[in-house]
């Protein structure tokens, strides 16, 4: 009843380490402690794509050889680039059996908009935030229309308007603005003080209102053929969705991701979870793991909030508890520490040497790279300063890397996650 | 005033993922989720009482919120609260009354089980109380036993059970007790497979179905009853229970919701699944015979929050020759007596929708659950028998 391998965390790492271990027959099991960040994330997954002077990285894989060459702590140096990629190919594949197509850019990185209107470079997409037939159809129509649901209030169409003409892409364009509006649902529905992007996804999902919507989309983007939408077409039904109202209105129909809640991620999350069930893995969320034992530099057991006197056991260990927001990393008044097992942090202990002065700093803030240190396998070190063989740590709990200033965070998270779970997979066999 | 324990609503950074995971508000907007009436409508509350919406009682209290915060909110909690201390019940509804009343109602209704069980199975009964208890039409009554389970153990299987040196207190609560004696016979089976004889103490209902119905003050009078009780004699013997909601209120919340000291009995409570878990763990397997079937998962909310449904599956995957298909987290919309009354029923069909496909899709023979409610519902909209984990355990044990 031990399992063969626990993971501590449900986001993005642990979901595909876990994948990866349930796909080759491991005993696996995820212990998660509320809702992941892909809750919180614009849905798409970056590789690289900013060097460090902030300039937009093209071709990403080409620039991990600069990256590794540069700061050999970085997790990429010890995924190694094939790494990289063999762990996107297999997370790309996952979420196409779950029905979820990721579209890359002919191997370079992509602009995704943002609610701000900025453009933000990415290495996948959804197909209704990116694909290949985007730029072709941008080029050779000079109309957009940037449209909202009335009574939204987590979009600012003006706004993302305002920022867009800022670019050299979008100086020339017509932007229209409008509102779609289904005054029928307005009236009979109460309550829409909590109106917020899962409310209008759960709209377009029960695909009831699809004709009327199609109407007012046509009505209000004034003849533009190309129309943006805040992320909420649909949860499980968005490619459906999306291609109705565009056969429907005739018009290519793109999201731009909205605030939280993410719709984008919550179909990802929905993916990776669904996946992970069907290999048999077990998911348990809202349990919180709370310490681990650890004795001859190996983790003996962890106890949960809930364990009481039956610890949790299993034969490897995987720390994905993410950084500090999750509290995978924690801070104290002058100090940075792993809580759950001690481990040896990199960072400064310093408080003022935590952040930048401007909140937008091109460079981020130095808190972001803080984390667990590792050696090249992804072992951890204890607090006695020893490597602790059966536990391994992926995602954004590592150091080494900034995933803001880098725009790494994805990448690094799939990447380090599936190297770990390989390990894993490994030494089970051997045993 | 504000208590400064109950202060976790200042933790909610309105990610409003709690929203994005409520069963309820998916099923209506008549809810506005769980963000807004708990954190949100909390600091309102706060200054004034009266400030609360009417819309609280949509609420199931399923408690999926508090599983998918980010940041420890204890949402259901804020919203229970808020329902019945604020909103006082100033009239008598005889439906509530005796929906809440579990064990007088089966103590009378068992007592004639036969003639009980063909009146609330006739058409004209069930449109009379469909029309003046607000009982929906198509609900489903589970059948009263001929018997109580105590006067079954009483008679037959108490004599054996000092054979075994080791003990274990049962909690039956009032489902084994009135509908299904024949889970509470499995559960003397497996515990004695295991080498522990069972006792059982006086108990009242555990008061799940009196806090839902917002009988808050009786509710604690039969907690009171049943802590003084359970923790009579006994010595460390485990409690032992096969509700996993009769455990969740016992273990947690005669403590945090009916504010009640449970110190005395909280450590002992175990849900079933966990205390064989934890004997399966320490080598304590008795010996089971291949089951062949196929059957389908389903964990119960309550569970899931207790942090539970990692032993239920532990110990079902001990069990040779079960195929088991584990079905993802979804709520089946009964909520105890929720879906039992007319104002709930669509929103509760609604919820329980995407469990029923999940059910369907699996195409198992039977469907396993460790709640008994969930178990009423999914047997009225599916056409799958549910059995407990208990139960699948006594099956393997049976076998010749």
């Amino acid at each position: 009843m031990i399992y063969d391998c626990l993971i501590i965390g449900g986001g993005l790492a642990g979901l595909t380490c876990g994948i990866r271990c349930a796909s080759n027959g491991l005993h696996t099991a995820i212990i998660s402690g509320g809702m992941n960040s892909l809750h919180f994330s614009s849905g798409s997954i970056d590789i690289a794509g900013y060097n460090t002077k902030g300039e937009i990285i093209k071709k990403p894989f080409d620039y991990l050889k600069t990256m590794i060459k540069e700061n050999s702590a970085h997790p990429y140096a010890k995924t190694g680039i094939p790494g990289v990629r063999e762990s996107l190919n297999f997370i790309t594949g996952k979420f196409m059996e779950e029905g979820i197509n990721l579209n890359h850019n002919n191997d370079m990185n992509h602009f995704h908009v943002t609610t701000l209107g900025t453009l933000k470079p990415t290495f996948l997409s959804q197909e209704s935030v990116f694909n290949t037939d985007v730029a072709d159809i941008a080029n050779s129509h000079n109309k957009i229309a940037i449209l909202n649901f009335k009574g939204f209030r987590d979009y600012y169409p003006e706004q993302t308007a305002a920022n867009l003409k800022k670019n050299s892409m979008f100086k020339d364009k017509e932007i229209i603005l409008g509102d779609i509006s289904l005054p029928y649902y307005l009236n009979t529905e109460k309550n829409l003080h909590e109106f917020r992007s899962i409310d209008l996804a759960r709209i377009f999902e029960t695909e009831r209102y699809l004709p009327r919507i199609a109407e007012e989309i046509k009505k209000a983007s004034g003849g533009a053929s190309i129309v943006s939408l805040p992320a909420f077409i649909g949860i499980r039904n968005y490619k459906t969705i999306r291609s109705k109202l565009q056969e429907m209105t005739g018009k290519f129909i793109y999201e731009i991701p909205s605030l939280p809640p993410s719709i984008l991620g919550l179909r990802l999350d929905n993916a990776l979870k669904n996946s992970f069930i069907n290999l048999g893995g077990e998911y348990i969320a809202g349990e919180r793991v709370v310490s681990g034992s650890i004795k001859n530099n190996q983790v003996e057991f962890v106890t949960t909030r809930n364990s009481g006197n039956i610890p949790v056991q299993s034969k490897f260990y995987v720390l994905t508890t993410g950084s500090f927001f999750s509290g995978g990393l924690a801070a104290g008044f002058d100090n940075i520490s792993e809580p759950l097992f001690g481990l040896k942090v990199k960072g400064e202990n310093k408080r003022s040497k935590w952040y930048n002065s401007n909140f937008f700093d091109r460079k981020s803030h130095p808190f972001l790279g803080f984390g667990v240190e590792t050696d090249s396998k992804f072992n951890p070190v204890s607090g006695s300063g020893k490597t602790i063989k059966n536990l391994f740590c992926a995602g954004s709990v590592l150091s080494g890397y900034n995933p803001v200033s880098e725009g790494s965070g994805g990448g690094v998270a799939v990447s380090t996650a599936f190297k770990c779970a390989e390990r894993i997979i490994k030494e089970i066999k051997n045993d | 005033m504000i208590k400064i324990e109950n202060i976790s609503f200042d933790h909610c950074i309105k990610c409003t993922v709690c929203t994005m995971y409520c069963p309820v508000s998916q099923a209506t907007h008549l809810f506005p989720g769980p963000k807004a009436s708990g954190p949100d409508a909390e600091r309102l509350r706060i200054k004034n009482p009266e400030l609360v919406d009417s819309s609280l009682k949509f609420c199931t209290n399923c408690k999926r919120c508090e599983i998918a915060c980010p940041s420890d909110v204890k949402i259901a909690e804020l919203i229970q609260n808020a329902k019945w201390n604020y909103l006082k019940i100033h009239w008598f509804r005889p439906r509530d009354f005796f929906m809440s009343r579990t064990d007088l109602v089966g103590g009378i209704a068992t007592l004639f089980s036969g003639i009980v069980n063909f009146i609330i199975g006739l058409s004209i009964v069930r449109i009379f109380m469909h029309l003046f208890l607000k009982i929906p039409f198509r609900t489903v009554f589970p059948k009263y036993e001929k018997t109580t389970f105590r006067r079954i153990f009483k008679k037959e299987l108490r004599w054996s059970q000092s054979e075994y040196s080791k003990k274990v207190i049962y909690f039956h609560g009032c489902y084994v007790n009135y509908n299904n004696n024949s889970l509470g016979r499995d559960f003397v089976k497996v515990m004695n497979a295991l080498g522990y004889g069972v006792e059982m103490k006086k108990e009242k209902c555990c008061g799940v179905p009196l806090i839902a119905n917002g009988y808050i003050e009786k509710a604690k009078k039969n907690a009171v009853y049943n802590i003084a009780s359970l923790q009579k004699g006994g010595g460390d013997s485990k409690i032992v229970a096969t509700s996993s909601s009769c455990t969740f209120a016992l273990k947690n919340e005669y403590s945090s919701f009916l504010e009640l000291d449970n110190s005395g009995i909280a450590d002992r409570i175990e849900f079933v699944t966990r205390f064989i878990y934890n004997e399966f763990l320490s080598g304590n397997i008795p010996k089971m015979k291949p089951l062949g079937i196929r059957a389908a998962y389903h964990s119960p909310c309550h569970l899931e929050r207790m942090g539970g449904v990692m032993y239920t599956l532990g110990i079902l995957k001990k069990i040779p020759g079960l195929e088991l298909v584990v079905l993802n987290s979804e709520c089946c919309g009964i909520a105890g007596t929720y879906g039992f009354k007319n104002e709930n029923y669509d929103i509760s069909q609604s919820v329980g929708k995407s469990l029923f496909n999940l059910i369907d899709k699996a195409v198992p023979e039977f469907v396993i659950t460790d709640c008994e409610t969930c178990k009423m519902q999914i047997e009225m909209n599916t056409k799958y028998k549910v059995l407990h984990p208990v139960t699948a355990i006594a099956m393997a044990l049976d076998i010749k």
